[in-house]
């Protein structure tokens, strides 16, 4: 009898077959990878399973009976436990009252029994080996323990299936190891765990069993992993072999640097940076979550104070003060590794939106601005970048996340930036735009655009950029030219950030 | 993985949203009795007390939408039709003190549950609501009262605004500990107080949860038309007389205590001792101004800046809060 199972569910939306004819079987102890690229259908079954959509088509079975949630509180209450991509917590409420917010009392007046509360809720940080008081408020916890309070959430439903979309997306390596290990004695206690994520290399490391959704259909329904390897699961992800790294070092560009700082400091607390960037050169920023790198994007673009050093645009000192100047003066754009708060408006159109960097240069004398004259700017950067969106009207909020990143890439590429600042390029999107988007990067580089990449994807870091300077605790401990040979590449990243740790 | 940081204690002190208001409250006392020494009368204590309690029920019943993130415009209509209605059944009907009370806070709590019902039927926001409960409220008031008063206030209901329950004590103060009691228990221990809070930090979380927010909206719109309908009463006994006016200035008030007691209007975040301090600041300073002879005009002036200075400091200590953290989070 299986834990969880999908049997033939179709589900249609206004003009898309999202998900057509899909089944999946997931075991009790085993932990079953779900995969595909963006809009394969895997966010649509996530919600047919816990009760968001209901299915037009098909059955979910649990424990070998049918069940039909209406919504999320009866698919918990019925031990579906799901960990969303995004944090779920009530950050100014303590650990414990965050695992059991759902039962705090029988009715809404009664009395919230505090210590009963502890007590629970210690049981389960015990079960996940998280060393925290369940009094501790959650504002005072890392990233990864707030992810493990999560699991906790879900475990305490007496959920037996849990569900885990992207758990790993803001958790360094160490932390993943951790959430790894705990997922595996979860598994070995005969819990049915699901485990969605962009990350092949974790995939492999931790799950038994794969399920690959390719346009709304099965590419494989839950195939035993053993014998598998990256290649094949890529293989029925995007229907055609991952290309494999295979970009020649580029010669460096020899132009005089278009961006120095020099023993730059912020007020952030940025100290000692040297950098430069050359036109045409793609520098790559690489560091674990929270060394600074994105903070050091910023206080370029002038949100931040320059409290030490230079800084140098095209051998001129600058002081920059304002994304604005360090826009319209200087050339400088930023895409932002939140696209959804801080590149996009959601709610304005693809047009709007990717050209709201050149409106003030489109302007005409008495400041009115054609839609016209603004679509032939952009149109021919959203077709370089195969943009897949009904019509330049459509609102960004309905586009996939892939499409969303190209439409924020898209608005500094129209407004001819001279530096490009890329954050997290790739955070949350399929393998085939990701090649897409590393071809885009290449390709800004040979027309000579400055491109400064930030990411912690290390295959993705060695494949793109030129040099790597490496990043911890707001300081650069080294700089490598990127010979694309993996092994000793990330050997030597890693060594620069070690080395900090040791001394 | 790194263990939780710590605040030190000092920092435990200042993390409290009642401190910065009680000193400031402690300091605009000691200053203006250094100069009036008057102020100390049991005189002026008793009329300073009966504003303060009065004003405190009523930012408790906006201190409640506040917390679950959203605004109550119609705090002050639901007061004013209370309080005409509950001398208008005593009036015209003669019914006892008793029943026209019940009568009048039920009135009080269904008007309440309606905004509160509509806006979780319809996630209309409750600004757009409740200031249509604002108008309707206050044209079913005139329309009963042809914004004329009542008068037929018991004479028991006149004494207990009128009478000082300890010294220069009034026994306004009685229903305004009870009802500050009952909201801080509410956000403290009972589970719709933390569902209102929860919600209100952070919705979509809650939502996850299993925390129903139709429910819990109802509810919270609930208790605050209960705490206005409890100010209209205070304030028709305070005035001795059912005026349809009652209500017409609440507003600034209900959103000036709570804000300078630390609350973040976007919700989740309230404090109740920090209202508390937040109403006798006000208090204290209105009063000032009529004791120094100052132009009543400067009155608003000076509330508008102390929304402005509390919001600016909380804003600060946001700030501070936030840096401790990420200090935490590298270490």
């Amino acid at each position: 009898m299986s834990a969880l199972e999908v049997k033939g569910v179709s589900k249609s939306f206004p003009g898309v077959k999202a998900l057509n004819g899909v089944s999946m079987t997931m075991q009790a102890g085993s932990i079953h990878a779900l995969l595909g690229e963006n809009g394969a259908g895997k966010s649509t079954l996530i919600k047919i399973v816990t009760g968001i959509y209901q299915p037009d088509a098909g059955e979910v079975r649990m424990n070998g009976s049918p069940v039909r949630f209406a919504n999320l509180r009866q698919s918990a209450a019925g031990g579906l436990g799901v960990v969303h991509q995004e944090r779920n917590l009530v950050t100014r409420f303590s650990v414990g009252e965050n695992i059991l917010l759902d039962r705090l009392g029988k009715s809404a007046l009664s009395r919230v029994d505090y210590p009963a509360i502890w007590r629970e809720a210690d049981k389960w940080l015990k079960l996940l080996e998280l060393d925290v008081d369940p009094q501790t408020p959650v504002t005072r916890l890392s990233v990864a323990q707030m992810q493990l309070v999560e699991i906790g959430k879900a475990l305490s439903q007496q959920s037996r299936v849990l569900l885990m979309d992207e758990p790993t997306a803001s958790l360094t390596p160490n932390e993943t190891q951790v959430l790894f290990r705990i997922l595996r004695k979860l598994r070995d206690d005969g819990v049915a765990i699901g485990f969605v994520s962009h990350k092949l290399e974790e995939v492999f490391a931790i799950c038994d069993r794969v399920t690959v959704l390719r346009d709304g259909q099965n590419a494989c329904d839950s195939a035993d992993m053993k014998g598998m390897v990256r290649g094949d699961v890529v293989q029925m992800m995007i229907g055609r072999a991952e290309r494999i790294t295979a970009r020649a070092p580029r010669p460096m560009p020899s132009a005089p640097p278009l961006l120095e700082l020099k023993a730059y400091a912020s007020n952030l607390g940025h100290r000692d940076i040297d950098l430069t960037i050359r036109p045409g050169e793609i520098l790559g920023l690489y560091g674990l979550v929270g060394a600074g790198r994105s903070e050091l994007a910023k206080a370029i673009l002038g949100l931040a104070r320059q409290t030490g050093g230079e800084v140098r645009v095209a051998g001129r000192p600058v002081q920059i003060t304002s994304v604005a100047e360090a826009l319209h003066t200087h050339g400088i754009g930023y895409v932002s590794e939140d696209r959804k708060a801080e590149g996009l408006i959601l709610m304005h159109s693809v047009l709007n939106n990717s050209g709201i960097t050149i409106w003030t240069r489109l302007a005409g004398k008495l400041g009115f601005l054609r839609d016209r004259r603004v679509e032939a700017e952009v149109s021919p950067v959203l077709q370089r970048l195969e943009l897949k969106t009904p019509s330049l009207q459509q609102t960004i909020d309905n586009l996939s996340g892939g499409n969303q990143q190209k439409v924020s890439c898209a608005k500094w590429i129209a407004a001819g930036v001279k530096l490009l600042i890329i954050d997290e390029p790739t955070v949350g999107i399929d393998i085939k735009t990701k090649a897409y988007m590393h071809d885009l990067i290449h390709e800004l580089a040979a027309g000579g655009t400055a491109v400064l990449l930030i990411t912690s994807d290390m295959p993705e870091m060695i494949d793109v950029a030129d040099r790597i300077a490496v990043m911890d605790g707001y300081r650069i401990h080294g700089l490598v030219e990127n010979d694309r040979n993996y092994d000793r590449m990330s050997k030597a990243i890693m060594g620069f950030i070690h080395g900090r740790e040791a001394a | 993985m790194a263990q939780p940081f710590a605040l030190g204690p000092t920092a435990r002190l200042f993390d409290n949203d009642w401190i910065g208001p009680c000193i400031v409250s402690l300091i605009a006392i000691l200053a203006i009795s250094w100069f009036q020494p008057a102020f100390l009368s049991s005189f002026n204590i008793f009329v300073l007390s009966s504003a303060i309690a009065v004003n405190m029920v009523i930012a408790l019943g906006q201190l409640v939408i506040i917390g679950i993130g959203q605004m109550n415009l119609a705090l002050g209509s639901i007061g004013g039709l209370v309080a005409i209605s509950f001398v208008g059944v005593m009036e015209k009907f003669g019914i006892p003190v008793p029943i026209a009370l019940a009568f009048a806070l039920g009135i009080g709590v269904l008007m309440g549950m309606a905004s509160g019902y509509i806006i979780a039927r319809t996630m209309i926001s409750a600004f757009i609501i409740t200031l249509a409960g604002l108008q309707i409220f206050k044209g079913i008031n005139l329309g009963i009262t042809q914004a004329q008063p009542f008068y037929g206030v018991p004479d028991g209901v006149k004494a207990f605004g009128q009478a000082s329950v300890l010294g220069p004590l009034p026994w306004l103060l009685v229903p305004m500990l009870l009802a500050s009691a009952g909201v801080w228990y509410m956000f403290n221990r009972l589970r719709i107080g933390r569902h209102i809070l929860a919600l209100g930090a952070n919705p979509h979380a809650a939502e996850l949860s299993g925390i129903d927010p139709k429910v819990t909206i109802i509810w919270a719109h609930a208790v605050s038309g209960l705490l206005a309908a409890t100010a209209g009463v205070m304030l028709v006994a305070k005035l001795q007389i059912g005026q349809p006016t009652i209500g017409d200035d609440w507003l600034i008030t209900s959103f000036a205590a709570p804000v300078i007691g630390g609350a973040v209007l976007s919700g989740g975040r309230v404090s109740v001792g920090g209202t508390f301090f937040g109403v006798v600041i006000i208090a204290v300073i209105t009063q000032a101004l009529v004791i120094f002879n100052i132009d009543p005009f400067a009155v608003q002036i000076v509330l508008g800046a102390l929304i402005l200075w509390a919001v600016g400091i909380n804003r600060l200590r946001e700030v501070r809060i936030a840096k401790l953290q990420s200090m935490g989070a590298k270490t």
